[in-house]
């Protein structure tokens, strides 16, 4: 749906995972784990500007 | 054993998901977006219930106990403008700032030389819409956040905390707020989750109405390209506030891609292949989306038409209502069609008259919801909302 472009962010998410993951010491524990949170967390901050744009 | 309030909530959820179904329930159900109206009746102004929603809630609330209703919008006087004040958000006038604590907010569009995203930043926008929104729309469309490139501020920092906590805040209420028009009145939610169109979005906070038909002649290329970098954002936004049971349907506000709006070849163009993919999703995800056709969108039936029977119900406002049921009668459930001029200045005779006219027409085989034509602001009469209540519900069964 819609045209893909080279730099697009994916609906849900402003900082991809990889992105933040290049930023980041190598990881010692669980980085599933780390990931979900990092995703879920960055998806409130989607839903926040889009919401500006729909809702408000 | 459920309690006497939750059966009458299970009643009243098969009565309208058997209408929105396009089905014939054991009567036609009641769905007024009331929105100012609640604060008139329950004793408010305007300010109140836009700028403290515990209010709007308590009215909404008050108002489902007291009409025998089947299903509200928890908060119809949906922005919230302690949300807007905190981010600083300019295209609002806010009851009690500047306008009378008792006319409803308005939204202002600035001049087309003042628009939100300018002529040259179709590419932006294409290339990245988040990243657009975050840097180039939201500070100019906030008094507070910084421009990229600009110092920062005391004011964009709390611009940003203030409105994210702000909103976390009024969406989680609204979890509570359902659970209380349940559990007070049997009352169900009606919608869930919000969907614009892509044109629209174009037309209402970026561009412009104005500068949007312009750029519809002068670089129509981009005006398509920018709907369909839009799509996919707004499918997702609209997939992520879905009910999840899947039982009441995804509110779509509809605006100016219609006729006379724009012409009939745009709407062809621009307007419908980048909205009707968009619906196609979100039915193939099991979700049903409520067109709530403002103004008079029948020249476009046909097109809806396309869609899968039972996809949408399908909300008319100024437009025939009959014609709406002569050519999507068959595939789509219809709501509204009573006037709002008639529930302001008609008598409650005038008004039992005209729904009797509208269920005579449109409801003898189910699916219609009764309601309104567009939302129910302060001037309607409380008699007339009575009258019109009463009359479906005595006149209404099947």
């Amino acid at each position: 749906m819609g045209k893909k472009h080279k730099h697009e962010r994916k609906p849900g998410v402003c900082i991809p995972w990889q992105e933040k993951l290049k930023e980041l010491p190598e990881i010692s524990g669980n980085e599933q784990l780390i990931q979900k949170v990092w995703e879920d967390i960055d998806a409130l901050a989607y839903m926040y500007i889009w919401q500006c744009l729909l809702s408000f | 054993m459920a309690s006497k309030m939750e059966r009458l909530y299970v009643e009243r959820l098969k009565r309208y998901v058997t209408a929105m179904q396009n089905g014939k329930p054991d009567t036609i159900p009641i769905r007024p977006f009331v929105a100012e109206f609640v604060a008139k009746y329950a004793g408010y102004t305007c300010q109140e219930v836009t700028h403290d929603y515990e209010k709007a809630f308590a009215a909404v609330r008050k108002c489902a106990a007291d009409f025998d209703w089947d299903a509200v919008v928890g908060n119809m006087v949906y922005v919230w403008t302690g949300l807007t004040e905190a981010i600083g958000l300019k295209y609002y006038a806010v009851p009690g700032i500047g306008i009378s604590p008792d006319t409803g907010f308005q939204y202002r569009e600035p001049s087309e030389e003042q628009a939100f995203m300018k002529l040259d930043e179709y590419d932006q926008l294409i290339e990245d819409p988040t990243g657009f929104l975050f840097n180039v729309w939201l500070p100019r469309v906030s008094s507070d956040v910084s421009a990229m490139g600009q110092p920062t501020s005391y004011r964009n920092n709390l611009s940003f905390l203030k409105g994210g906590m702000a909103m976390l805040s009024y969406f989680n209420a609204f979890g509570k707020q359902n659970e209380l028009l349940r559990t007070e009145s049997g009352t169900v939610s009606a919608i869930s989750g919000i969907l614009k169109a892509p044109f629209d979005i174009l037309a209402d906070k970026l561009r412009g109405y104005l500068g949007l038909v312009t750029d519809l002649f002068d670089r129509p290329d981009k005006v398509l390209t920018a709907c369909e970098a839009l799509m996919p954002h707004l499918t997702h936004v609209a997939l992520s506030g879905a009910d999840p049971d899947k039982n009441v349907p995804i509110g779509f506000w509809m605006h100016r891609g219609c006729v006379p709006f724009v012409s009939q070849e745009h709407f062809d163009r621009f307007y419908w292949p980048t909205l009707k993919p968009i619906i196609e999703e979100i039915w193939a995800n099991g979700h049903q989306v409520l067109f709530y056709a403002e103004g008079d969108w029948n020249a476009h039936l046909k097109c809806f038409a396309e869609l899968p029977d039972g996809s949408i119900v399908y909300h008319v406002d100024n437009a025939d209502i009959f014609e709406a049921h002569k050519v999507i009668g068959q595939k789509f459930c219809l709501s509204g069609g009573i006037p709002n001029f008639l529930l302001s200045y008609g008598t409650a005779d005038e008004v039992r008259n005209c729904c009797k006219k509208v269920i005579d027409g449109v409801a003898g085989d189910g699916g219609y919801i009764m309601d309104a034509s567009a939302i129910i602001q302060n001037d309607a009469k409380v008699e007339n909302i009575k009258a019109m209540t009463e009359f479906t519900r005595e006149y209404g069964m099947y």
